[in-house]
């Protein structure tokens, strides 16, 4: 994850950062494409999100804070996004590379934490 | 001796029990208070009586604020405010993570009465409520303005965030700010207000267990890692940067003095961060001054939180204000207070309190 070397030819990569919290702890999770067909999948998600919608982070504390940044052949993409935003294709967009994100650190051998 | 109400219970004073102690010629304070009450056409908020003999032999009722409390779950959907399961008058539930917010909520409220004479989180005896079960997996717990929102946590780093009254205290002591100061939630007023949010939690935990400043932890959320976590809290007021260090997680980024103040566009310019700085004085001026401190430095914090404070205030103007507070206690309290400042790196040595 964070510890991963920067690939230099994936054609999409998708990175999210999230932060704040009670725990304001940073979290962040990453993903490259694999192959033309999964580039494919993931320029559909990235093009579902509404990238140029205003969003209100509205009243409260220690919601997370959202960072979420898409590079694909044709463009670059960079939201900041609060908790509150995080919903549709947003949210399908976040919880899809989390996912990939955790079973590829597990395929290395790594786990997001450690075992007990 | 409370009283007790049997059969039909509205209210923790039964009406009942209001209409004959306000005809009370033996009882004329509560009957006084009774009549204030029921004057008022049973209030929105809530009322305690305590009923004690005092060395003559008379019966004294007492009336007091009382917390009223909904505690709903949102079913693990992010749907807020969820389904109501337990309300003021309710017993207990089988959900162990909804009786914990509930006594949670009302801990602080206990904490927020008894330490600084206010009646919940507007001072005005408003609701207290939360829901829990928020979200899938949901790693935080937050206040959404109206509210506390508790998740379950994944299970891997966190547990439930219901188990920790530090916690609990420092999310409706984000309502107490935005009924006060309102404090911006963004960089150093931002880092103020979760800071003040963790002195409440933490002031909540110590009333609780009655505990001296010497004797408590001052660790913030120490109950919601899991085992497989290598760290003792989410954070440590007396010694910030110190509370977990981890493998997956890093090390606790938390700062202890200004030279170490961080900048940053993350976590709304590092609000989670750069408080440790300020929890730091705090931590230091009530070990300093000894004894509880919900007492001496909890009501100068609050004080300074209270007293007109800018909701762009600096961490500068925060302990100007906290030695406003503090020199209107006593010479002694204040040297406290600015000690505690100078060794955080807010004040410099020998600094004479600025406005800037």
């Amino acid at each position: 994850m964070s510890e991963s070397p920067p690939p230099t030819d994936a054609q999409v990569v998708i990175a999210v950062v999230r932060t704040g919290g009670i725990a304001g702890i940073r979290r962040q999770w990453r993903v490259e494409a694999e192959s033309d067909d999964d580039a494919v999948e993931w320029i559909d998600l990235i093009d579902r999100c509404p990238w140029d919608q205003d969003t209100d982070a509205g009243p409260g504390a220690d919601r997370f804070v959202w960072s979420i940044r898409a590079r694909t052949p044709s463009e670059h993409r960079e939201r900041e996004l609060p908790d509150s935003a995080l919903d549709g294709p947003w949210r399908a967009l976040v919880e899809a590379v989390r996912a990939a994100s955790t079973i590829r650190s597990s395929s290395d051998g790594r786990h997001p934490i450690n075992p007990p | 001796m409370s009283s007790t109400a049997s059969g039909e219970r509205h209210g923790v004073v039964p009406s009942y029990l209001l209409a004959r102690l306000a005809e009370s010629g033996r009882f004329p304070k509560a009957a006084a208070a009774a009549r204030q009450t029921l004057t008022a056409g049973r209030p929105p908020f809530r009322a305690r009586i305590d009923l004690s003999i005092d060395e003559n032999g008379d019966l004294v009722a007492q009336l007091s604020d009382a917390p009223n409390r909904t505690i709903s779950d949102a079913g693990n959907t992010q749907q807020l405010p969820g389904a109501v399961v337990r309300g003021e008058d309710d017993a207990p539930v089988e959900d162990a993570a909804v009786n914990e917010a509930f006594d949670g909520l009302g801990a602080t409220f206990e904490m927020l009465l008894a330490a600084f004479q206010r009646n919940s989180l507007d001072d005005a005896g408003a609701p207290l409520e939360a829901t829990v079960h928020y979200g899938v997996d949901y790693d935080n717990a937050f206040w959404d303005g109206e509210r506390m929102v508790f998740g379950d946590g994944d299970g891997e780093v966190f547990q439930g965030f219901t188990g920790s009254l530090t916690v609990i205290g420092h999310e409706l002591a984000h309502g107490v700010v935005q009924h006060t100061a309102n404090l911006d939630y963004h960089g150093q007023p931002g880092a103020l207000n979760e800071s003040i949010a963790d002195v409440f939690g933490a002031l909540t935990e110590q009333y609780s267990l009655d505990q001296t400043a010497d004797q408590a932890t001052w660790l913030i959320g120490a109950e919601i890692f899991t085992d497989a976590v290598e760290g003792a809290a989410l954070r440590s007021m007396i010694a910030p940067g110190t509370a977990y260090d981890d493998d997956e997680l890093g090390k606790d980024p938390q700062p202890d003095h200004m030279s170490g103040f961080v900048r940053t566009t993350e976590d709304n310019g590092g609000v989670h961060i750069n408080s440790g700085i300020p929890n730091r004085a705090f931590a230091l001026f009530a070990i300093d001054l000894g004894g509880r401190a919900w007492e001496r430095a909890g009501t100068v914090w609050y004080r300074a939180l209270t007293g007109g404070l800018s909701s762009t205030a600096t961490f500068a103007e925060f302990a100007d204000a906290t030695l406003a507070a503090a020199t209107a206690v006593d010479p002694a309290t204040a040297a406290a207070a600015r000690r505690a400042w100078t060794t955080v790196g807010v004040y410099e040595d020998e600094r004479v309190p600025s406005t800037d």
